[in-house]
């Protein structure tokens, strides 16, 4: 599968982590959309119907938690990954949709080609459903 | 004195000194050039002293030099005032520890017109000790409080630097089409602009703000330990061949070999036969213990000491916990660095040399994650003494 194939989504409330992930990933050659809250991620995210979504843990209005359940609802075939400051443990509603805890990413990503890497296996599972 | 009043005299001497001398605290009195003319047999078992010692010595030296001043100020003031005075000092114990006694004293003016300070003295060792924990703790939740909230503030604007600086060197890279593409709309020769930037040392400088932002985010992420819920299972574990594993790891650690010669530290290793397993997150205490060693074989190394540097590694079962100590023989450390030893980021050492977080990393590990218990004992110019009290079972870890 080509990058340019791949959809992504990343759900940041920090203008300047979406502004670099999106930088890098659009070198990249994959096809990316922001969003800075949950809210403004589910109008769009039945219409764009990504191959992943990374989201943030701690957003404005709905968690990151709550967000990707409820993406889910919209878009079973999505592969999610969660980005966040803290160490999780994942609850049992993201391990119910599947989510292991490979899918977390924790903040700062020091070299971003490690996420290139992770949303192109989770797009592979992507593809697969 | 008639027959009769002298058997009440009798009688009521008998029943004073009965009472003096089952006493559970020290009754002393003082002549006024400060020396000892009673203790009560308390002091014996208290103190450990025989009495012969005591008598006709003076206080000054049994009690902690930093703490003379004090008592004599609170004898006086006592004496001029005629008033009773509480004072807490550090007291010398026969094993040739200190011990905290708080002691309530009045003059007195015995029958021959004699005037002498009399007082009674109470062990409050164990209550200070616990009180200090307390506060310790508490100040412990305040600080992990803070700072899991600054890191968790500080990692998207690390993000941002490290990340960023990623994307300069991908932006000047030849081997991505958008960058060719711009460069020659604008008719900008890539190959030029790079060996531009690599002349002038520019590459170097963002690799470099890469290097920086990764050595931040490593502290940070340790900062994330106080306010981190355990991850890793639990398992039950061998204490002497977990401290083992521990002392041959610190034999291999960069640190300990090259700046502090941990092969040259005389390594003692006392441990009780038959220690039933601990169940524990067995790789944070590893840390944790490595941690503790790498503070001791710093404070040796740092200092002229004109004994061979030695640490003792200890293990003991005490009231169904594992007590794990660790003492050096080092400069030890004065109260005031001691009571602040477990706070992130305290650090005696040089800005550079060090964060200042291992200590309060081993503290995280033992208290939160593990439930247990870390204090430390040190007199200058002795050593230090750290104490690791486990429960068996770890309930919940």
């Amino acid at each position: 599968m080509n990058n340019a194939d791949i959809r992504v989504l990343l759900v940041d409330d920090d203008d300047m982590i979406r502004d670099c992930i999106m930088a890098y990933l659009d070198d990249e050659g994959f096809s990316v959309r922001g969003a800075a809250c949950g809210e403004e991620a589910l109008e769009i995210i039945h219409l764009l119907n990504p191959a992943v979504c990374i989201s943030d843990m701690r957003l404005p209005g709905m968690s990151g938690e709550q967000f990707i359940a409820a993406a889910y609802a919209l878009c079973p075939s999505t592969g999610y990954l969660l980005h966040t400051g803290m160490h999780y443990s994942l609850s049992d509603s993201l391990c119910a949709i599947g989510m292991t805890d490979d899918d977390i990413l924790l903040k700062p990503i020091h070299d971003l080609s490690k996420l290139v890497r992770k949303i192109k296996s989770s797009a592979v599972a992507w593809s697969n459903k | 004195m008639s027959p009769k009043s002298a058997e009440i005299f009798f009688k009521s001497e008998s029943r004073y000194r009965m009472l003096v001398e089952n006493s559970c605290d020290i009754i002393f009195s003082l002549n006024m050039e400060g020396n000892f003319t009673y203790i009560s047999p308390a002091w014996e078992k208290i103190l450990g002293h025989e009495p012969s010692g005591i008598i006709g010595h003076n206080f000054r030296e049994f009690i902690h030099p930093e703490d003379i001043s004090l008592c004599e100020t609170s004898i006086l003031t006592s004496v001029q005032t005629k008033s009773a005075q509480e004072m807490t000092y550090r007291i010398h114990h026969a094993d040739g520890g200190w011990r905290r006694h708080t002691s309530r004293g009045t003059p007195h003016l015995d029958e021959d017109g004699l005037l002498t300070f009399i007082g009674m003295a109470h062990d409050v060792t164990e209550q200070l000790r616990i009180e200090e924990i307390m506060i310790q703790t508490e100040k412990m939740i305040m600080i992990s409080g803070m700072a899991a909230g600054m890191a968790h503030e500080i990692n998207n604007p690390l993000g941002a630097i490290l990340q960023h600086a990623q994307n300069i060197e991908r932006r000047v890279s030849d081997d991505i089409p958008a960058n060719l593409k711009v460069a020659a709309e604008i008719g900008v020769d890539l190959d030029l602009v790079r060996v531009y930037l690599q002349k002038r040392g520019i590459l170097d400088f963002i690799s470099h703000i890469r290097t920086a932002g990764m050595r931040a985010s490593d502290i940070i992420s340790k900062m994330l330990h106080f306010s981190r819920r355990g991850e890793s299972g639990t398992e039950y574990t061998d204490i002497p061949a977990l401290l083992d594993r521990v002392l041959n790891l610190a034999g291999t650690d960069y640190d300990m070999k090259k700046k502090y010669n941990f092969h040259r530290i005389e390594l003692l290793r006392l441990y009780a036969p038959e220690l039933p397993p601990v169940e524990m997150a067995v790789v944070e205490i590893e840390q944790a213990i490595l941690n503790i060693l790498k503070n001791a074989a710093q404070a040796i190394s740092g200092a002229e000491l004109n004994r061979p540097p030695r640490i003792t590694v200890r293990a003991l079962l005490s009231s169904g916990m594992v007590v794990i100590k660790i003492e050096d023989n080092g400069p030890g450390m004065d109260e005031a660095t001691r009571m602040r030893i477990f706070e992130p980021f305290f650090s005696t050492r040089e800005v550079g040399m060090g964060t200042g977080l291992g200590l309060s990393v081993a503290y995280a590990i033992i208290t939160k994650r593990h439930h247990g218990s870390i204090d430390v004992q040190s007199q200058a110019g002795v050593g230090s003494s750290f104490t690791i009290k486990l429960p068996l079972q770890g309930e919940a870890l």
